[in-house]
């Protein structure tokens, strides 16, 4: 397999060009979908070529329960600089499992703990809660408990009728699209592979945008929209900035309400090759691709020659 | 951990706001017994004072001495409870961002000024 199994680690870098162009340059559904598929597929590929050098390093470790023909010479020359490279895929490994793990049950227990929050409400679609923090939130069905938008006074007191209903449109918009599993899907993946974060970023905005265009649709103005995402956002400014990413670029909010001031997005299917975003997406696609093809082989060549390296 | 207890975790939420809503119709400040007695005397004593202590650390409810038990009247509504429930797993969970997705995000400092340029654009009539 030789240096096959160290490309799916670098690649998820090929879709760097794509996680910054595709949120300008695409219709946010297209975007959002991509983003996460290549993320998805690059996370996936990534772990199974730690895992499969995993193998490798364990084998020569003293004392492991792996069969002892794992460690041959045979084997070790299956992958390049074998005895670094395994020994610093095994804590990799085991750091990647623990971040995915844990991201999985923190968005499993926020989910549960919001849902008991608001357990002594009823059923009804919207809570309105009274707190002087403005805040809105999209809670999706899970265990018997129906979609909710989740929404405090202080934030409906800052807008007027037609922003509120854009407000609501925009969080209806998230759960109708089920936009959590996206978010969840990037952020997973970026715990997988660290090269993936501008992904989870660009999801991020995209699933928001989506939302926003959805919403825009339905309450028939794209600048009642944008007048809602800029009032909420100065309202709520309060909360101090927790990134340093923001140098000099516009933050999410602001390209957010531009973009809903300029005309909706056209749904094109796939950007021309020849055009500086159509490069990006392909690119993406076939970084994608190339790491499915390295790992498929990687996977097959080891277990090959574990095979062979097995007594019977 | 017994059924009954394990039963009891899990409607905890049920269960403090069927204790506020009794309190909510009470005539006035009331003891434990009282509560207990609306709830159809199921649960344990121990376990309604559980409910109202905790009710209490979240300024539910409040409370005051009289005689030697403490009566209790109600501070907040159901609403007003899913409130302080829904802040504290907001204020609790340092990844609540990466879970939820929150209408709009913090701005920067730059941001503001950008934007209430932006919203006076979206201010214009539209044309």
């Amino acid at each position: 397999m030789g240096v096959f199994v160290f490309l799916p680690l670098v690649l998820p870098l090929t879709a760097w060009p794509v996680a910054r162009l595709a949120e300008q340059r695409l219709h946010p559904r297209t975007a959002t979908v991509l983003l996460t598929v290549v993320a998805g597929v690059l996370a996936v590929c990534s772990t199974v070529c730690l895992a499969l050098l995993m193998v490798v390093g364990t084998a020569q470790l003293p004392g492991n329960p792996l069969p002892d023909g794992w460690s041959d010479r045979e084997v070790r020359e299956a992958v390049p600089y074998d005895e670094v490279a395994g020994r610093v895929a095994i804590p990799v490994l085991i750091a990647v499992l623990v971040a995915c793990s844990r991201m999985l049950w923190v968005h499993w227990r926020v989910r549960r703990d919001a849902g008991r929050a608001l357990a002594g409400l009823g059923n009804s679609p919207v809570a309105v809660l009274p707190d002087e923090r403005p805040y809105a939130y999209a809670l999706p069905s899970g265990r018997g408990r129906a979609n909710r938008v989740v929404v405090s006074t202080a934030m409906v007191a800052c807008l007027e009728g037609p922003e509120r209903r854009a407000l609501f449109a925009h969080e209806r918009a998230h759960l109708a699209c089920r936009h959590h599993r996206f978010l969840l899907a990037v952020q997973v993946a970026a715990r997988a592979n660290p090269f993936l974060r501008p992904l989870r970023t660009a999801v991020a905005y995209t699933t928001e945008r989506w939302a926003d265009e959805d919403a825009a649709k339905e309450v028939g103005s794209r600048r009642v929209m944008a007048r809602a995402v800029a009032r909420a956002a100065l309202v709520s400014r309060g909360a101090p900035a927790s990134t340093l990413a923001h140098f000099a670029v516009a933050g999410p909010v602001p390209r957010r309400v531009a973009a809903l001031l300029e005309p909706a997005p056209a749904v094109r299917r796939w950007p021309s090759v020849f055009s500086t975003a159509g490069l990006a997406v392909w690119t993406a696609a076939a970084g994608a691709t190339c790491s499915a093809l390295s790992s498929a082989n990687a996977a097959f060549t080891l277990f090959v020659v574990l095979k062979a390296a097995t007594p019977l | 951990m017994s059924e009954r207890e394990r039963r009891f975790r899990r409607g905890q939420g049920e269960l403090e706001a069927q204790v506020l809503a009794a309190l909510g119709e009470a005539p006035g400040p009331v003891d434990a017994a009282w509560v207990r007695a609306r709830l159809g005397g199921e649960l344990a004593y121990t376990t309604v004072i559980t409910i109202l202590t905790r009710l209490l650390a979240k300024e539910a409810v409040t409370r005051e001495k009289s005689g030697r038990a403490f009566v209790w009247s109600s501070a907040a509504d159901e609403a007003g409870l899913a409130a302080l429930r829904m802040r504290r797993v907001l204020d609790g969970e340092s990844d609540r961002e990466a879970v939820l997705a929150s209408f709009v995000t913090s701005l920067p400092p730059g941001d503001e000024r950008l934007l209430r340029e932006l919203l006076e654009r979206a201010e214009e009539p539209e044309d």
